[in-house]
């Protein structure tokens, strides 16, 4: 083997250690009855999980994760598709301005943040602090950024605005041509964006409990209260949490690939 | 009338004029080409034909009608872009019969139309391919096809060829025009390429900085350059102004500001020769420069009286006796010597 390749297989094993090394030890630990006094456990069991499991809270806390999530994501396809295409194809001449107020939420810390949405909305004529509203409201927002991102650059790599001349010249009304036309096309484009809206949302924590908190349990406050209570529960949760949250990455990963062999 | 006819159309972006008052008519069924360098305004030409870059100044007149603010759609024109524009979520049948689809037509009506299109691009057996399974020049039919089966009064062609490689470009270039007489269909054909433009066209017009500064067949075009930018886009036209081509010449007096000589006209003779019997014409001594080879044809750099001057020749064994720094006698026919405005 040549050194540079030994390099290269050294350097990506470590790497994949490092990041492995940490997961798998903590499955172990969420599977194990004691690990004090021994190099690996004195016994395995699976109380942990049943345990986690089978707390009525942990279903309805998912449930509500869930539901704010994808109605967030939902919320967040059926503007900001439109909005960004209208721009980019028929007013390119705001796009900076979007593209500025867009990218703001990345500046702005989620503590910052929840404390003025809190104090704004807490009474006049949109009273929404502590409903789940807020958090909808809070999370379209911070990832309006990806979704941007996702959804311009879907529009830049298939051409939507030859796409659109050339179906307009075909006869086609403007609606046509998003639907038929540009739609079809970047979709695989925005499920990437909805993918890491996906991820990001469902490990975001500052805003859930800020905001919230244990008025409308989400799954993230949920299991950090639980933490507390024991590390081999604390464990099986993290495990329970990265298993939940890889199975969507598939899900969403395989939708996205179908779809763009549909388009292919 | 003219069949189509644009008068004082004028277009501007923040600081760059586009097109400035620009005016030209050409007939039905004519085959005509916008012949420019890049960034002279032949795509926004194009571009407000077909109403996708709306104008502030001017109309345009298709068969009478005045379509200067129909809507594209309206317009019943056909356009090609350079990046072919094709729908990477349909198959050749559903590109073709896209526009068909939109006038409200059902795929057992329409499919039929489609085939014949697709026949006469020669793209059968590739009906249910996708665009990205298709070469460059297959995706340039498919649009091309796309356009012409909506039978639009006019079609447009952006630069079609151009990315293309210059074998399948040769060959598009023929079928191009077989297609368009068999169609008899009116065509605007962009290019930057002075060579096919004199290849295929019926009657060129000459853009600069957003006008048209020269009109006329190939022909014309080619041996009567009215100025001196058409005369080194349009070929490689040895330019002088009037008083060095009296050096060059010994005398004689020229009007013009400056002439244009093409360099296939200029002969070569051995020092102490000339041409028999000498017509009207101008013999100088000069010295080669320089011989390069591009393929059938020998070019020579000729300096004589402190001008240079570039001289083709077919490359045939005739020639074999000219070296480099070789001294010879130029030969230049007055009638060649075409004056510029
Ligand atoms: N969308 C646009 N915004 C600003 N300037 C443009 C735009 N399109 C074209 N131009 C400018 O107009 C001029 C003509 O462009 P174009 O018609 O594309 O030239 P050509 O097709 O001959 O290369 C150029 O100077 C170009 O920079
Ligand atoms: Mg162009």
């Amino acid at each position: 083997m040549k050194a540079g390749k030994l390099f290269h297989v050294s350097v990506v094993t470590l790497v994949m250690l490092y990041l492995f090394v940490p997961l798998a030890v903590t499955f172990l630990y969420s599977i194990a009855t004691d690990w004090y006094r021994t190099f690996l456990p004195e016994g395995y069991t699976l109380n942990w999980y049943r345990e986690m499991l089978t707390d009525p809270r942990l279903l309805e806390a998912l449930w509500r994760t869930l539901f704010v999530t994808v109605f967030t994501i939902v919320l967040s396809i059926l503007l900001m598709v439109p909005t960004i295409f209208i721009v980019t194809v028929y007013f390119s001449k705001w796009e900076r301005l979007l593209q500025a107020i867009v990218m703001l939420p990345y500046a702005i810390p989620g503590v910052v943040a929840a404390v003025g949405l809190i104090r704004i909305y807490s009474d006049g004529p949109l009273a929404i602090s502590g409903t789940v509203w807020i958090v909808i409201g809070a999370y379209f927002i911070s990832i309006l950024p990806f979704m941007y991102q996702g959804i311009r650059n879907s529009l830049r790599t298939v051409d939507a605005i030859t796409l659109v001349d050339a179906a307009e010249l075909l006869g086609a009304s403007r609606i046509q041509a998003f639907r038929h036309v540009v739609l079809p096309n970047i979709m695989p484009g925005v499920m990437a964006s909805v993918l890491l809206s996906f991820s990001i949302l469902f490990g975001e924590f500052v805003l859930a409990n800020l905001l919230i908190g244990g008025q409308y349990e989400l799954l993230q406050v949920y299991l950090m209260r639980r933490m507390d209570e024991s590390g081999h529960l604390s464990s099986a949760i993290v495990v329970f949490y990265f298993v939940l949250i890889l199975i969507l990455s598939g899900l969403i990963l395989k939708f996205g690939r179908s779809a763009k062999e549909e388009n292919a | 009338m003219s069949y189509v006819q644009i008068d004082n159309l004028t277009k501007t972006y923040k600081d760059t004029i586009a097109l400035n008052h620009l005016s030209l008519t050409f007939d039905k069924g004519e085959f005509v080409t916008l012949l420019g360098p890049s960034g002279c305004g032949k795509s926004t030409l194009l571009r407000s034909i077909a109403g996708l870059a709306p104008t502030e100044e001017g109309s345009i007149h298709v068969d009478g009608v005045d379509i200067t603010h129909l809507k594209p759609k309206d317009r019943e024109i056909g356009m090609v872009f350079q990046s072919y524009g094709l729908f990477p979520n349909m198959t050749v049948l559903e590109n073709i019969g896209f526009g068909l689809r939109m006038k409200g037509m059902k795929k057992s009506e329409y499919e039929g139309k489609v085939k014949r299109m697709i026949e006469l691009v020669d793209l059968v057996g590739k009906e249910q391919s996708y665009p990205h399974q298709l070469s460059g020049g297959q995706q340039q039919r498919v649009a091309l096809a796309r356009s012409l089966v909506m039978e639009p009064k006019i079609l447009l062609l952006d630069e079609p060829l151009s990315a293309l490689d210059a074998k399948i470009r040769k060959n598009l270039q023929v079928e191009l025009r077989r297609i368009q007489r068999e169609l008899s269909i009116t065509t605007v054909f962009v290019t930057h390429d002075q060579e096919e433009a004199l290849t295929i066209s019926d009657r060129i017009f000459v853009m600069d900085l957003g006008n048209i500064v020269q009109s006329g067949n190939p022909e014309e075009i080619y041996t009567h350059p009215a100025n001196e930018f058409v005369a080194r886009f349009i070929g490689n036209y040895n330019v002088l102004r009037a008083e060095q081509l009296r050096q060059l010449t010994g005398g004689g007096s020229f009007a013009a500001v400056s002439y244009a000589i093409r360099p296939e006209v200029i002969q070569l003779f051995p020092e102490h020769a000339g041409p028999e019997p000498s017509g009207n014409g101008w013999l100088a001594a000069g010295k080669v420069k320089d011989i390069t080879v591009t393929g059938n044809v020998l070019r020579y750099l000729v300096e004589s009286q402190d001008q240079r001057l570039q001289v083709d020749h077919l490359n045939t064994a005739k020639e074999l006796w000219i070296q480099r720094d070789m001294n010879v006698n130029v030969w230049i026919p007055a009638e060649e010597c075409v004056p510029l405005g």
